[in-house]
């Protein structure tokens, strides 16, 4: 090709979908998942799972109610240590850390790992103090410091024009869709690395839902997020990877472009496409 | 309300190939539905092409009229068809294999619609030359092509109606052949004229056939890559016919993994 005919040359790659290429070897990984057994009782719920979750990427889990895709999240923060009869065995790394070492201090894990549940829980204090409490229980109490990370926090939850005026009203006031908004500021507010979100918009109307999704994908450029959600188009649209679980089993995980067009296993293909297994 | 499709062909149910069925039956419903009105609608463009080169060969006006008459329900169709497609994934937002058998169709209707059109082209010509009544210089090698680009249309819409790769890529393969015939063809044409100049206005005609003959082919190959598509997943479009041939085998392997290879 003549120097002449390139200058006319219209460069592709740069046409394609950032998300487009996405590949899980290329990644930085922040949270591994190696071998995880976990049992309610005798009833074994997760069969040894193995992933590794990307860094500020966004990963969702999707699957049919009771696959276990809650419970693996709430591995992730250790949440189910709230359980008595839930028995782990296998290892979560963090940053290549076992999060079920021993050493570990659980309060510090879910400083670094937040979690946002289905339904909006905000404390019934102002909406200032709903975001600031994690910072006070830190122990900082400098007025200015708080007073400029609520703003970021609210801020990063796409939140702060709709409440800067009504700061100090009752953060019960608020809409459904601001609630978990502030619900996501709130966790935002102590710097976590992940971000768990347990069906986060499930609770929410349409408009309300585009903006929590929107969110995410604002988020990920500062936190890695892992979301479950019952929304299969929700996690097409939102998610860079996706894991499809079932019966406590991982099935297939993987760039969700390439998951949602072209599925490797017939379990996943025929549950996205609405199909008896 | 659309005349029966030419041949009868054992068209598979999605149900019987390797899909199963959906859990809205009204989603299975409309996705069939589409489906086999691609294929009704392949069934009536074979059989103009089929009728054009009939009526160009015998110099039959009426069968040429008759046939160009049919463009426009082909062109109907396809708008409905591809509408339909469109409103699918407007309601259902469907993925996998059903987003790629919506994207396949809409793409084949499109195809599907330029062979008709091809052919209601050869069907003027054949009104032009039985009009000249021109000696038949060229029917032979329209005779011959005619044939294979005939059977490229049949095969691809059964390929489609039994999923069958191995058979569009045959298809894919035959186009190979096919231009090959059609620049043979073209050479001992031009010859001819050099040697004829009174002949060049009909044999121009015959040339024209041609080509439109070899252009039905080169959809009909498109057909077969929307359908590697539509079951594989692998866009083959633009490749070569050895990049296809490993596609369709790795098809014929690997399918989709079932859960009995998990544990």
């Amino acid at each position: 090709m003549t120097s002449e005919a390139k200058t006319h040359a219209i460069d592709i790659a740069s046409m394609q979908r950032g998300e487009s290429n996405l590949n899980l070897a290329d990644e930085q990984i922040t949270l591994q998942v190696q071998d995880l057994r976990l049992s309610y009782g005798d009833k074994e719920a997760l069969h040894g799972i193995n992933m590794d979750i990307p860094k500020n990427r966004v990963t969702a889990f999707i699957g049919p109610s009771g696959c276990g895709k809650s419970t693996l999240l709430r591995c992730f923060n250790r949440m189910n240590d709230l359980v008595d009869s839930c028995n782990i065995t296998g290892k979560i790394l963090l940053d290549g850390d076992n999060i079920y070492d021993r050493t570990v201090n659980v309060a510090d894990l879910r400083r670094r790992v937040g979690m946002v549940f289905q339904k909006p829980n905000p404390f019934p204090k102002s909406i200032y103090e709903n975001v600031a409490y994690g910072l006070r229980i830190q122990g900082i109490n400098k007025k200015r410091v708080i007073d400029e990370t609520v703003e970021w926090a609210l801020r990063s939850a796409a939140l702060w024009d709709e409440v800067k005026d009504r700061l100090h009203e009752s953060a019960l006031g608020m809409s459904g869709g601001q609630q978990q908004r502030l619900v996501i500021a709130r966790t935002v507010a102590v710097k976590p690395e992940v971000l768990l979100l347990d069906e986060p918009a499930s609770a929410l109307d349409p408009i309300s839902t585009l903006k929590i999704e929107e969110l995410i994908h604002e988020l990920k450029d500062n936190f890695t997020i892992v979301i479950v959600t019952h929304n299969m188009q929700q996690a097409a649209r939102v998610s860079d990877y996706t894991a499809f679980m079932y019966m406590g089993d991982l099935i297939e995980f993987g760039a969700t472009d390439a998951l949602f067009t072209k599925p490797e296993k017939k379990q996943t293909e025929d549950y996205i496409t609405g199909r008896y297994g | 309300m659309w005349p029966v499709p030419a041949t009868e062909k054992p068209i598979v149910e999605l149900e019987n190939a390797n899909y199963s069925t959906h859990i809205s039956q009204q989603f299975n419903e409309e996705l069939e539905k589409i489906r086999t009105q691609m294929l009704t609608m392949g069934g009536i463009v074979e059989r103009q092409v089929s009728d054009a080169i009939e009526a160009l060969l015998n110099g039959d006006v009426e069968l040429a009229e008759q046939s160009r008459r049919i463009d426009q329900q082909t062109n109907a169709m396809e708008l409905m068809i591809d509408e339909q497609c469109t409103t699918t994934i407007a309601r259902r937002q469907p993925a996998a294999s059903d987003l790629r058998l919506i994207v396949s169709i809409s793409r084949a209707v499109a195809d599907l619609e330029r062979i008709g059109d091809e052919a209601t082209r050869i069907c003027k010509m054949a009104i032009e030359l039985a009009d000249s009544g021109a000696n038949q210089r060229g029917f032979q090698e329209v005779r011959h092509i005619g044939n294979l680009v005939r059977d490229m249309v049949k095969d691809v819409l059964t390929a489609f109606a039994r999923n069958d790769l191995e058979m569009a890529y045959r298809v894919a393969k035959q186009d190979k052949n096919v231009d090959q015939e059609y620049r043979t063809a073209m050479r001992s044409l031009v010859t001819y004229m050099m040697e004829d100049a009174r002949a060049i206005s009909n044999v121009l005609n015959v040339i024209w056939v041609l080509r439109s003959l070899e252009r039905i082919g080169d959809h009909a190959r498109n057909l077969s890559e929307h359908l590697i598509y539509q079951v594989s997943g692998t866009d083959v479009r633009h490749q070569s016919l050895k990049q296809m041939k490993q596609t369709v085998q790795e098809e014929a392997e690997g399918s989709l993994q079932d859960e009995g290879n998990e544990e």
